[in-house]
């Protein structure tokens, strides 16, 4: 499909549509939506600006390419004066202070943004069950799960209840979800997007994507997105990808996958087959292959929990309800901060928060934590290696096809593992992008790092060729 | 300060304890084999301390001084109210 974005834009421009009426029929869609994507409307602010553009279309001024484009966000970014909820009950009442800069740049550009979309609480999960708003449901089979944590903003791209979303990704988190309703979802190279604003999950693999229908929709707000910004010091200073330089697909020339994933047992035969029909088709269009060698996906799954858990106990140590949350009195401090945090907090959170603090004590670091971190570095290298040889990996998003909604409460470890293929590339903070193409849950392109051009030229590449 | 901290205590969650699930992904990391150097982290979010952001105090907009006010849990004839801190 190609870009909304830009069919919306000439609509609004040749005053076909107004912003209004846009704006006012997204929400409706999405207040009566069953697929449990919403946790707020964003209705007062979506209509003053919808009434803001259609009143510069009026007048005759010119609008820029996103003024008036609605979109959602996950409920993890800070959109001043906005319940951020991050799915849970001890920010269930939470009013964001300030906005992120990822999502005021988008603001600045002119998008109308929609609403806060349900996730999996504080991003801990990979089905978006683990919320207080009840399950996502999947946009094309509602009996199976959304996917997680960006499950919500997933299902709203799929349905069309907005034209793009603001997921977040630590371990797959964008994805996933986009390979379960069959959408594209960046995670784009760790640092290209600003996470001040993203309630933290794990620091040093948060990243900031767009999830959307077209790859140009995904450029288009990729772009807008990125750049340096002082509040986020991992920051850097990112070109602009020109629309022109993806289109141009010649310059690769070598793709490589990993042996392990494909030989894995875990993964579903006909993924399987159909992972390895597309690289006949790439193979036919005279790009040469390679079998790579990776790591086993339990050693993959276990580095990425392991430092995630570490990462989370230490960003969640400061929701204890003292200046905000929602807090139960107990006969002191302590018992205060423990009380609120056993409450409010999902078995899921309280597991990697558990886990987390394990990691870090005193006797278990050297042993976990800091082989953790060697493992960390082993596979950092070993893509350093890989991208020296071939330009892009592909990669199925998922061992298998979405479950039932219900299956990933009760089997914890089962929903660890099925993150086998995504987590990898978060720790070597690689642009990652789902296409929904080639297999029930799509394909992962991955590039080396501050390649996300490489990454959309060759999603471009592929729609043309499978 | 030899105080053995238990995982509730580490946590403030009352009655945690370690999962087996969580568990056996630290086993897998237990039994693998790390490489001899000892650069831990090299390759990760280093800031060249050239570009670090000036070190100055920036004042926050009226709005979000009154919705950090908002937030906060409790309040009592225009006081902000915390739980009562006991010295051990």
């Amino acid at each position: 499909m190609d870009s909304q974005i830009r069919s919306i834009h000439q609509q609004l421009v040749d005053k076909k549509i107004t912003c209004t009426e846009l704006v006012q029929s997204k929400l409706s869609n999405l207040k009566e939506n069953s697929h449990n994507t919403v946790n707020a409307l964003l209705d007062d602010i979506a209509l003053k600006l919808a009434a803001k553009v259609d009143a510069k279309i009026a007048s005759g001024e010119t609008i820029g390419l996103l003024e008036g484009i609605p979109f959602g966000i996950k409920d993890v970014y800070m959109l001043q004066g906005t319940c951020t909820t991050a799915s849970s009950d001890l920010l269930k009442h939470y009013k964001s202070p300030y906005t992120a800069t990822a999502i005021q740049k988008l603001l600045d550009a002119g998008a109308i943004p929609l609403v806060k979309e349900n996730c999996d609480s504080f991003g801990h999960g990979s089905s978006s069950e683990n919320t207080i708003f009840g399950p996502v449901k999947n946009a094309i089979n509602p009996e199976l799960v959304g996917g997680g944590s960006s499950g919500g903003s997933a299902v709203n791209v799929a349905k069309d209840y907005t034209v793009f979303s603001i997921g977040g990704d630590t371990g797959g988190s964008i994805r996933q979800p986009a390979g379960y309703n069959h959408v594209y979802g960046l995670k784009p190279t760790y640092g290209r997007i600003s996470r001040y604003g993203l309630m933290a999950y794990a620091s040093s693999t948060d990243c900031v994507g767009p999830i959307a229908k077209s790859i140009e929709d995904i450029l288009i707000v990729l772009n807008t997105m990125s750049g340096l910004d002082p509040k986020d010091q991992t920051t850097f200073t990112s070109e602009t990808i020109q629309e022109d330089a993806i289109l141009d697909t010649k310059s690769i020339k070598t793709v490589g996958y990993f042996k392990n994933f494909i030989d894995s047992e875990a993964l579903d035969p006909k993924i399987k087959a159909d992972f390895l029909a597309c690289i006949e088709k790439i193979k036919a269009k005279g790009i040469s292959v390679k079998v790579l060698d990776f790591f086993e996906s339990d050693t993959l799954v276990s580095t990425y929990y392991t430092l995630a858990m570490a990462e989370t106990a230490s960003n969640l140590s400061r929701l204890d309800g003292t200046n905000y949350g929602n807090r139960i009195e107990a006969e002191n401090l302590k018992e205060t901060y423990a009380v609120t945090r056993s409450e409010n907090f999902s078995e899921e959170t309280k597991r990697r928060i558990v886990g987390g603090n394990q990691v870090l004590s005193q006797g278990f670091s050297d042993e976990i934590y800091l082989k953790g971190l060697n493992l960390r570095d082993q596979i950092s290298q070993n893509f350093e290696k890989d991208f020296s040889e071939v330009d892009i990996i592909l990669s199925p998003v998922t061992p298998s096809t979405p479950p039932k909604i219900g299956d990933s409460l009760k089997a914890p470890l089962a929903m660890y593992l099925s993150d086998a293929y995504t987590v990898g590339f978060s720790l070597g903070q690689l642009p990652t992008l789902t296409v929904p193409q080639g297999t029930a849950t799509g394909l992962q392109i991955t590039a080396a790092k501050n390649n996300d051009e490489l990454v959309l030229k060759f999603a471009n590449f592929l729609k043309d060729t499978i | 300060m030899s105080k053995i901290m238990t995982v509730d205590i580490l946590s403030s969650i009352k009655g945690a304890q370690p999962s087996e699930t969580v568990n056996k992904l630290f086993q897998v990391i237990k039994a693998a084999n790390p490489t001899d150097n000892n650069s831990f982290n090299s390759s990760h979010n280093c800031v060249s301390l050239n570009n670090l952001r000036e070190d100055i105090v920036i004042d926050s907009s009226e709005i979000e001084k009154q919705i950090i006010i908002e937030n906060f849990p409790k309040e009592k004839n225009g006081y902000l109210v915390v739980s009562k801190v006991i010295e051990e």
